[in-house]
Parts: structure tokens; C-alpha cells; sequence
């Protein structure tokens, strides 16, 4: 249907106005102008950034250059998480640009990964497809695929090609016709007032007799806390890249047209804002 | 090239069974003194096994290096010192000993329905050993595994639960060798304690040992996780 190829594409190209500001501490030979820049909801800090680290670079000297981080108000930002799901996390209610400060020093060991090269998000990312298609298919679909298909999935990301990225994962979000989805949703569902970093279990798309779950259905059994019952009050927004889709949504439906790239539904409960 | 997943041969771990068999390997654990215990989440109830011991690192600097910075040694095994000391004092250089702190996790996946071996090390003073200075701690017979295929290889994630990085050695082709071991008669390895079985197998491949010990843990001693 072509409203549901439209939804595969305003996901894809979703984008997050962003100012980058380099933090004070930093030691610069000249004042370190601020940068912006549209990021892209689906993709990864340190894959979309080289930009911002060069413009920094250019007021710094070479000894106080190391790995570059990033921090939105005083959290650090975990580079492999997408985009889209860090915003929605941590500054969907709050006004445009997002300001995000940039660190070249005391890189937080304890917090983030480290990103040394392109390599390791193009590792992370395939670990994630992976291990979607293990929940989806048993893996069977993804071992079928050729490396060169693996290597287009990524190439796709990276350069930002939404038919050559879908030309190989479209095969990912098929399934046999006897069956009336996935195995399992592959979903990961964050909260930023938890130590855990995010809740992740086996979920059926279709019930015992045959109904389809719902997004409703997912969250109630995941995290029933974030969903009040009828008394009116919801305290808290389901939220996946920037929006809320109602709780009646089959989630085969939203598997198959709201994941990221990686495959995975990545959902923010997060606070309701007040206003 | 891919890793094979175990959809339709046997030998999952279902979760209730990875409890299970963990509650067994404490035990012993305990009786022998050991050190791994079992931490349960305080949200969801989920667990892991956890393990902190230290281990002390001879690193022989060759004199030509002395004078540069640390991270040009290279270090020896943990605990097995290939060179005799003397050699390499002789030869005008030093080794000193530094004693590194490993942590070691084992969580279970429930999307690859195998057990995965986190851990974390660090020297005394809090500083974290990079994922080149613990691939290099990898024993020799094991590097070239490791330098072969991406299915046996480390790499840094974000643990699951606890949501800070470790090091990861990747599950993917646990359920291979696992059933491997496990084909035959299912009857007879019905009750064989899973994670004793895959921890003696990976474990040394990151410095972790178990004793032999833990080989004794006989089916009739095991919990049947059946009647769990």
C-alpha cells in the first residue's frame, strides 16, 4: 500500500535539528564557534559527526585531541544507540536546536563504548540485525544472505540510501505465508529513570488464537507501569521516533514499518510533559 | 560466511533451565570456595552469575624500551610466566607485576537462548584495561581462534542489565559446539549441567578457569530442572 511505503520513508529520513558546542574545559587556541547540523534520526553519533569533529579540531592543538564523546546536559550519549531513540530519551519535550556538547578529553570509561573507527558501528550494527533476524527468523534469512548483501545493508546506512538499504532488507521483514508474522518482535524498550539501560524479552506478534498483539499489548506486559488504567491520567508517552502511535497498533505492523535500520523497535517511556 | 543458529536442532537453554543449572554451579561453588554467586535484579527479577578475582600479570619490558611508555611492553600470560625471570634480567631488562582485577558475568540471551560470558578487568588503580591489552592477555593458543573468525571474538557491549561497557565474547556459535558435545545420547546428558559444560569450554579462553571439581557434579547431585 503506498501510505505504508511512505511511513518507511519518513522514518529513514527523519531528522534532528542539533548544535554542537564544544565544552568550556576544552583547550583552544581560538574560540570554538558552535556547529550545526541536521542529524540524521536513524543513524549513530560517530557515524554522522566526522564534520563536527573536524570543525573543533581546527581550534585545537593536536595533544589535546582524543576520542571525541558527546554529552546533552550532562549525560553522556551512547554512541550506539540511534539517533532518533537518544533524542526521543532525553530531549523530546525540550526546544529545538537539540544542544549537545562535544568532549575531546576524560573519556568516560565507565559509561560509553569506545568508537575507535567506522569498523566498530559497522560490527554493532550488523551484531544488531543479527540478532533481530535470530528473533525474527531463527536467523535463517539473514544466513542466506550473501556477505556482499550484509555489506549493502551497511553501505546503505552509511551513505544514506534508502533503496539500497531496503533493496536487502525488505527480504528481513518477509515471513513464511502460513504464518501471519515473526517469530518474536525484536524491541527494546528504554526508560531513562532506570539503572537498566533498556527491557528486552521474547514477544509473539500473534496470540494463542490468532490475534494479532497490539502495541497496547507489548508495553502492558513489558512494563504495566507505564500504562494507567482508564482513570484518565496518562502520566507517561509511548514513544517511537518522535511520535506516539496509538496503543491499538498491531506491533507485526510496526516491526515491520517503524523499526530502525538495525531492525529492533527501540521505544522511549518517558515522562508526559505537564504543560 | 555466517554463524550457525541452532532453530532447529535442540539443545536451547531455556531460561528457567539457565536458573536452574546456575542455583547447581553455585552451590558447588560455595562448597569449594569458588566465588561465584548469583545477583538478582532488584526490577524484573532476572539474575547473573558473577565472579571477582585477581590476577597478577608479569610484564617483561626489554631493555631497549624501558625508557617509553607502558603500552609498548608486551605482556606475558596471566599466571604463567612463558620466560624465566632471570632470562630477561640478564638481558638487562625488568618485569614488573601488576595485578589486574577481572570481573566476570554470565547472562543469559534470550534471543540466542545460550548463556554469554561478560567481564570487565581493571588494574588497582581503577584504570580499565583496553580491548587490545585484553586481547592480547588472551592465551597464544587461543589467538589465532580469535583472529580467525568474528563468531569467537571480543568485542565491548553495553551489559544488559548493569548498562555500563564490558567485553563480550560473541555467543554465536556457542550452540554449535555445545551441541556437538551434547549429540549422542540425549538420555545420557539429560541432566548435564549446561553452564559447567560451556563455562569450561570459553572460560579459559578470557583467564577464567574452573576447577576440576565442577566435572563431579553428578546428575543425581544437579537439581532435575524438569520438576523446576
Amino acid at each position: 500500500m503506498t501510505d505504508d511505503k511512505d511511513v518507511l520513508r519518513d522514518v529513514w529520513f527523519g531528522r534532528i535539528p542539533t548544535c554542537f558546542t564544544l565544552y568550556q574545559d576544552e583547550i583552544t587556541e581560538r574560540e570554538a564557534e558552535p556547529y550545526y547540523l541536521l542529524l540524521p534520526r536513524i543513524s549513530y553519533l560517530t557515524l554522522v559527526t566526522d564534520k563536527v569533529k573536524k570543525h573543533f579540531q581546527k581550534v585545537m592543538r593536536q595533544e589535546e585531541v582524543s576520542e571525541i564523546w558527546f554529552e546533552y546536559e550532562g549525560t553522556p550519549l551512547k554512541w550506539h544507540y540511534p539517533i532518533g531513540l537518544l533524542f526521543d530519551l532525553h530531549a523530546s519535550n525540550t526546544a529545538l536546536p537539540w544542544s549537545i556538547t562535544v568532549h575531546f578529553k576524560n573519556f568516560p570509561e565507565k559509561d560509553l563504548l569506545h568508537c575507535h573507527s567506522k569498523d566498530v558501528i559497522e560490527a554493532h550494527f550488523m551484531a544488531c540485525i543479527k540478532e533481530a533476524d535470530a528473533l525474527k527468523h531463527k536467523s535463517q534469512v539473514i544466513n542466506e544472505m550473501q556477505k556482499k548483501d550484509h555489506k549493502q545493508l551497511w553501505m546503505g546506512l552509511q551513505n544514506d540510501k534508502f533503496e539500497q538499504f531496503w533493496a536487502i532488507n525488505r527480504k528481513l521483514m518477509e515471513y513464511p505465508p502460513e504464518d501471519n508474522g515473526f517469530r518474536y518482535i525484536p524491541f527494546r524498550i528504554y526508560q531513562a529513570t532506570t539503572e537498566r539501560p533498556f527491557i528486552q524479552k521474547l514477544f509473539r506478534p500473534i496470540a494463542s488464537g490468532g490475534q494479532l498483539h497490539t502495541l497496547g499489548d507489548l508495553i502492558k506486559d513489558v512494563c504495566p507501569s507505564a500504562i494507567n488504567p482508564e482513570d484518565g491520567e496518562q502520566k507517561t508517552q509511548v514513544m517511537i521516533h518522535g511520535i506516539e502511535p496509538m496503543l491499538e497498533t498491531p506491533i507485526q505492523w510496526l516491526s515491520e514499518h517503524m523499526s530502525y535500520p538495525d531492525n529492533f523497535l527501540h521505544i522511549s517511556i518517558i515522562p508526559r510533559p505537564t504543560d | 560466511v555466517s554463524c550457525s543458529m541452532a532453530g532447529e536442532e535442540g539443545f536451547f537453554l531455556e531460561e528457567k533451565r539457565f536458573k536452574q543449572y546456575c542455583e547447581d554451579f553455585v552451590k558447588h561453588s560455595q562448597q569449594i570456595g569458588d566465588g561465584w554467586e548469583w545477583r538478582t535484579s532488584k526490577d524484573l527479577g532476572d539474575g547473573y552469575l558473577s565472579k571477582t578475582h585477581f590476577q597478577v600479570r608479569n610484564r617483561h619490558i626489554p631493555p631497549d624500551l624501558e625508557e617509553k611508555n607502558n603500552d609498548n611492553t608486551e605482556p606475558t600470560l596471566f599466571a604463567h610466566v612463558e620466560e624465566p625471570l632471570d632470562d630477561s634480567q640478564a638481558a638487562g631488562g625488568g618485569s614488573t607485576e601488576e595485578v589486574v582485577r577481572y570481573e566476570y558475568h554470565v547472562l543469559y540471551s534470550s534471543s540466542y537462548q545460550v548463556p554469554v560470558l561478560y567481564f570487565r578487568a581493571c588494574f588497582l588503580d581503577g584504570r580499565p584495561l583496553t580491548l587490545d591489552e585484553i586481547w592480547r592477555s588472551v592465551h597464544a593458543s587461543y589467538q589465532a581462534r580469535l583472529q580467525e573468525g568474528p563468531w569467537d571474538t571480543i568485542t565491548q557491549q553495553e551489559h544488559p542489565i548493569l548498562g555500563q561497557p564490558f567485553f563480550v565474547l560473541h555467543p554465536c556459535r556457542t550452540t554449535e559446539f555445545i551441541s556437538a558435545v551434547l549429540a549422542g545420547s540425549q538420555e545420557h546428558h539429560r541432566h548435564t549441567n549446561y553452564i559447567i559444560l560451556w563455562l569450561s569450554t570459553v572460560g579459559p579462553v578470557v583467564g577464567l578457569n574452573l576447577p576440576l571439581s565442577y566435572a563431579k557434579l553428578a546428575p543425581e547431585q544437579s537439581t532435575n530442572p524438569d520438576s523446576a
